[in-house]
């Protein structure tokens, strides 16, 4: 209305192509700036797959690249969890392999010659400037374009999602962020104009989302309870009814496509929530339409005592069908989610992975910086507004938050609503602060910070809404009149989010940039030392071991094995089979005479275990330890005791207090064999628990040495043969060894065992 | 995968390779193992005692070289390569045997495949040799015990000390291959003069010739004439034993050197209450001793091992993965060395050929029957379903008996679940079409709907706002 100059200019009918222009370079460059600050990885190191599940879904990808679709859905796997095998098909998300592999076909036929590898290395980059993407369409239906384009900064940028999608972390998440804030606007977008085809591209997305990640669960009920949410605020409309009947029926159908969820969504517990409310939107439907021809008085009293029997008799059916079995309990996990103890009780397996602790509050700072306040005041915005889809937001707030406190890789799911609500609050900020409308607003210097900040076309619109919370309570008075305020408070958002980006940058750089399979060390002088002891030794196993041998180790490291040395492991980090990892754990912590016959029984040719206590890494196996033992006291709880392995002290050590059964365990044997020839008599020291170990160093009689790594990290033993002429091993050791067996005199015949005849 | 298909490769040139063999071994040695025989003996007198008994090894072509014990040359390995490929250990008059025949290099040289005989006698058992045979679950009685047995003793040449025992001959058994109980012999009688040894539990360790019940090993020092204390007595004491290692190296404990002498092949007997002079049969012991420990007989390869799918035309044969719920055959191939030839296997007939179809524990464990014969080998074959349960099976013969080698053959498969296009198809289920019949109404039921709706007109001024959204 005003016609100060920007302003005309602006409005001008010609310049809609300018800031068409100007919205799309900014998208590209936000695109931009998420994909090169996650190459840090790649630039410090080389182009290489991270951690552990990675390595999997990349070994799948190569299947997938090399035998075609149909055999990779009925890919039967005999080089893992040696002798069952897995049924790879059946029991992975497909979404992310195809993804890649669809990528690869193209990029051939446009006769790129890629490398399946860089495509699954640079995938999660890529798909990272997508979200930003879809973050902006999503913020953009909360709000406006100017906090869609502030979200997808921070959404590009954010330490929490970064940190699941440098190049090389090659993992389910990578892709999964993108579909899930995608499925999210469909889903918001269906609601808004209530038709079909959106539910349908909602639900064609969230196919998707099941194809790609086991955290599909998380839009499985949010969407039910959001439209749950809605009704019971008394917001039932047709667009709900259309958006959400759409969404489910297709969705439904096409998840039960993914071989891995199957029957599922009919028979867990965890689907039931979006069947609950699929049933419920039919019946309020049906109210509704009956009010058009009861009167209200009788109207009331119907509703009511429908909606009792209905809930009570569903309820009773649920209970019902539960009992019966038809409909799977409530998952492990799910229960971890409400009950952080009851992992560690229950379900040692799920317990013992790091990434399913609960979180740390630092991390949430650490992870998110400044957006960890802004949330509260974005989510405060949405309440301030409410309309439907500012419900999603809320709800959405609360649950990830929750989670996110409960398990750390659960703060992935947060970040993206944190961004979303921090975007919000600060757009409205933004709008207030950088408003030109004011009768004595220094336009020179406003408009140069907001160039900085935003994009320049924002504060006109946002004016003539002028709905947001800080116009309201000013009552008649509009916008912010000084400006001076005006120019500190801009001026401090500008040096805070300067500083975002300062801390996203350092925080991608020195802590999610690590492949972990490679670790990096500063010497005293600030070079760099590379520590590749995992590489070196799975090179080792391929290149001389042969090609069927069959590796034991702790499960961490079997995706590893497989990806990197091409050899059949017991476990991995699948961990579907917990008595097989109970079995390994057995072996592990056993006397040799234990778990020879173990091994002998699953054809292992080569025990790999991690051994930091040369170097001070950390990350173990002796550290691990307690978990393999818990796990395999779980299922042999009269063999394997967890308080054996504790000295009278209640402590877990290894120097020479150590517990008779911990000295005798395989592992505590493998981890030390020949460790103390390093160290002058009787100074060898465990770097990582800072304890003098015993002189004398354990002995082992079934296994020999076969590889130690530089560093010792990784040291592999070959299972010996069974002796040749029938003595048990450590026999036949002491007689190589030229000790004598006792003789036997006339005085000890008495006790000479009569051969049975 | 690849190791079944490298394993039914080596196992075809293994049989060439045994082609090969059969020729060489027409000129050479019958010995499967090789031709090099050391005898570790002292003095030329000794060897003169045994000349019958290293003729007949000479005769079947054996390269015999002579070596005393202590010697300094002798030495078993040349740059870790066998140098010899059986040795005859003959008791040493010395204190012991020299540093090149440790228990130790005599181990190491089993672990080669190599065999071993080894004589020992009541007056000079070295401490190496018991050292040795300790770790082999053989224990020798203390110097100077010997063996006697007051009611089978030949009159003729022990009438007093009853120290020359009448062993008979081992028995045929109907469950284990016989190599020691040759029915062409004109005699049934073994004499023996030495000592006998106990035997632990272990299952590598087989007697071969075992003492009378009411024999005994006793100190021949003390002065009392009968055995106060006896060492061991009855059917616990073994007069020669067997140990087949598990690379199927053959390591034989005769308690006796004698037996094998001159002296011994020419013996004529008469047995307590006989009146009959009877010639003994010791002649053809030591060859079938001698034979077996040398893997002349006893001796059962595997030709070959095929499986595949029992219904298929063309199945390809040892495939690498078969389904659950496929039916498949195993056949084995196996030939048994006897002296000079290849012949078909036959298993003894209260003993049995036994496929195991496994993973960790064998879900089957089937009879494996002859199916057909070849001029040197028979066909064992059995058929079966596989089991619903997907996993690395393996099919295992893990034949083991005594007196023959090891058959332990694990060929390994992956059996894979079903594939999404082989489950049987909806229409062909019968209790499915109540379900598909229920589909085509409600898919019939709404096109009729939606056409009905298309088509009706609605009527004019019925309408009741419907269109409220």
């Amino acid at each position: 209305m005003s016609s100060t100059g920007v302003q005309s200019i602006l409005k001008e009918e010609s310049t809609r192509n300018i800031r068409q222009l100007l919205k799309v370079v900014i998208l590209f460059t936000i695109a931009g700036a998420a994909v090169s600050s996650r190459l840090f990885s790649v630039i410090r190191f080389e182009s290489i797959i991270h951690e552990f599940d990675p390595w999997f879904n990349f070994r799948a990808s190569k299947y997938l690249v090399k035998n075609g679709l149909y055999n990779f859905w009925d890919w039967f796997d005999d080089r893992t969890w040696h002798p069952l095998g897995r049924v790879t098909g059946g029991t992975l998300y497909p979404g992310l392999m195809v993804t890649s592999g669809v990528i690869y076909h193209v990029l051939r036929f446009l006769t790129f010659p890629v490398d399946i590898r860089n495509v699954c290395v640079l995938l999660a980059p890529a798909f990272s400037g997508l979200t930003a993407y879809a973050t902006y369409l999503f913020t953009k239906e909360m709000k406006d374009e100017s906090a869609g384009l502030l979200a997808a900064a921070f959404i590009g940028i954010a330490p929490g999602y970064i940190s699941r999608s440098v190049a090389g972390s090659y993992d389910n998440e990578a892709i999964a962020i993108f579909l899930l804030m995608f499925t999210f606007y469909l889903w918001i977008k269906a609601l808004k104009v209530g038709s079909a085809y959106w539910g349908a591209l909602c639900a064609l997305f969230y196919f998707y989302m099941v194809a790609a990640w086991g955290g599909y669960v998380f839009i499985t009920n949010m969407i039910p309870l959001h439209a749950l949410v809605l009704m019971g605020m008394g917001r039932y409309s047709p667009r709900l009814y259309v958006a959400y009947t759409s969404w489910f029926a297709l969705g439904t159908l096409g998840s039960m496509q993914i071989p891995f969820v199957g029957f599922l969504p009919i028979r867990s517990s965890e689907h039931m929530s979006a069947l609950g409310v699929f049933g419920l939107i039919q019946i309020v439907a049906y109210v509704e339409f009956l009010r058009q021809y009861v009167p209200s008085r009788q109207f009331k009293t119907l509703v009511k005592s429908f909606f009792a029997i209905t809930l009570v008799g569903s309820m009773a059916v649920l209970v019902l069908l539960t009992l019966s079995g038809v409909i799977a309990p409530w998952s492990g996990r799910f229960y971890s989610l409400w009950d952080t103890g009851y992992a560690k009780i229950h379900i040692p397996i799920i317990a013992s992975v790091s990434e399913h602790q609960p979180t740390a509050w630092p991390s949430f700072f650490f992870d998110l910086e400044m957006l960890i306040w802004m949330f509260p005041a974005g989510i405060y915005m949405c309440f301030n507004t409410l309309e439907d889809h500012h419900v999603f937001v809320i709800i959405y707030g609360i649950l990830a938050s929750y989670f996110a406190g409960v398990m750390v890789r659960l703060m992935l799911t947060l970040t993206p609503v944190v961004c979303v609500a921090a975007a919000i609050a600060l757009s409205n900020i933004l709008d207030a602060y950088l408003s030109v409308k004011t009768p004595v607003a220094p336009d020179a210097q406003t408009a140069s910070i907001s160039g900085e900040v935003s994009e320049p076309d924002t504060p006109v619109k946002k004016v003539e809404k002028r709905r947001n919370l800080l116009d309201s309570t000013k009552g008649t008075i509009i916008g912010i009149y000084s400006g001076t305020s005006k120019l500190m408070v801009v001026g401090a958002f500008t040096i805070y989010l300067f500083v975002f980006v300062l801390h996203c940058t350092w925080v991608t750089s020195n802590a999610y940039s690590s492949p972990s399979v490679v670790l990096a060390s500063r010497a005293a002088d600030g070079s760099q030392h590379i520590i590749d002891d995992y590489r070196e030794a799975y090179y080792w196993l391929r290149k001389n071991t042969p090609e069927d041998a069959k590796i034991m180790s702790w499960w961490d490291y079997g995706y590893q094995i497989g990806g990197m040395a091409d050899r059949t492991t017991l476990v991995d980090n699948n961990t579907w089979n917990n008595t097989h990892i109970a079995t390994v754990g057995k072996a592990m912590s056993g006397r040799e005479e234990v778990s020879y016959p173990i091994l002998r029984q699953h054809d292992v040719d080569y025990v790999l275990v991690i051994f930091g206590g040369l170097l001070g890494y950390s990350g173990d196996d002796i550290n691990k330890f307690l978990w393999m033992i818990r796990i395999a006291e779980g299922v042999w709880p009269n063999e394997v005791k967890e308080s054996e392995f504790f000295t009278s002290r209640g402590e877990y050590r290894v120097d020479d207090q150590a517990t008779d059964v911990m000295k005798n365990s395989l592992l505590y044997k493998m981890s030390y064999y020949g460790f103390e020839r390093l160290f002058p008599s009787g100074q060898a020291t465990d770097r990582v628990r800072n304890v003098k170990l015993p002189a004398k160093g354990p002995e082992l009689n079934t296994l020999e040495e076969a590889f130690t790594s530089e560093n010792w990290i990784v040291r592999i033993y070959k299972v010996k043969p069974l002796d040749n002429i029938g003595r048990d091993h450590a026999a036949a050791s002491a007689f190589d060894t030229g000790k004598k067996k006792t003789k036997r005199g006339k005085a000890a015949k008495a006790a000479r065992k009569l051969r049975v005849v | 995968m690849r190791f079944a298909t490298n394993r039914a490769m080596t196992s075809r040139l293994y049989t060439i390779a045994c082609a090969f063999g059969l020729f060489a071994s027409l000129a050479s040695a019958a010995s499967l193992t090789g031709p090099r025989l050391l005898v570790v003996l002292e003095g030329q007198d000794e060897k003169a005692n045994y000349s019958q008994f290293f003729g007949d090894l000479e005769e079947r072509g054996y390269q015999l070289k002579f070596e005393s014990p202590k010697s300094e040359s002798l030495s078993l390995f040349t740059h870790g390569e066998r140098e010899y490929d059986n040795v005859i250990l003959f008791p040493p008059k010395s204190k012991g045997y020299g540093p090149n025949l440790t228990p130790q290099l005599l181990l190491q040289f089993a672990n080669q495949a190599g065999n071993l005989l080894l004589l020992t006698s009541p007056s000079s058992t070295p401490e190496q040799t018991r050292e040795f045979a300790r770790e082999l679950e053989i224990s020798l009685p203390p110097r100077d015990f010997s063996l006697v047995d007051h009611f089978n003793y030949d009159t003729l040449s022990a009438p007093s000390k009853h120290d020359v025992v009448l062993v008979p001959r081992p028995k045929a058994s109907s469950s284990t291959q016989n190599y020691f109980s040759d029915s062409d012999s004109k005699s049934d009688v073994i004499a023996f003069r030495g000592v006998g040894h106990t035997l632990g539990n272990g299952p590598l360790l087989n007697p071969i010739l075992t003492a009378g019940r009411t024999s005994y090993a006793y100190d021949t020092k003390e002065d009392a004439t009968y055995a106060e204390d006896p060492w061991s007595v009855g059917s616990q004491l073994h007069l020669v034993s067997a140990l087949q290692a598990r690379n199927n190296a053959r390591i034989t404990v005769s308690g006796s050197a004698e037996i094998f002498s001159d002296e011994f092949f020419g013996m004529k007997v008469k047995a307590q209450g006989s009146n009959k002079k009877v010639e003994v049969a010791n002649r053809v012991f030591a060859k079938e001793v001698t034979g077996w420990t040398f893997k002349e007989t006893g001796v059962v390869k595997v030709v070959g091992i095929r499986h595949y799918l029992t219904s298929g035309v063309d199945a390809p044969i040892n495939p690498s993965m078969y389904r659950i719920k496929n039916h498949v055959t195993f056949e084995i191939e196996l030939s048994e060395y006897s002296n000079d030839q290849w012949n078909p296997y036959l298993v003894p007939s209260d003993d049995a050929l036994q496929l195991e179809f496994t993973m960790l524990d064998p879900y089957y464990r089937l009879p494996l029957l002859p199916s057909t014969f070849s001029l040197n080998s028979t066909t064992f074959t059995t058929s079966f379903k596989i089991p619903d349960q997907h996993g690395v099976f393996a099919f295992r013969v893990n034949y083991k008996r005594p007196f023959i080698t090891n058959v332990d053959e694990k060929y390994t498969v992956t059996v894979r679940h079903f594939a999404h296009d082989e489950y049987t198809r909806s229409w062909d289920i019968s209790g499915a079409w109540v379900w598909m019949a229920g589909i085509a109404v409600t898919v019939a039921g709404w096109v009729a709907f939606c056409a009905v709706w298309l088509w009706s007109a609605p009527v004019a001024g019925k309408s009741k706002g419907k269109k409220s959204q």
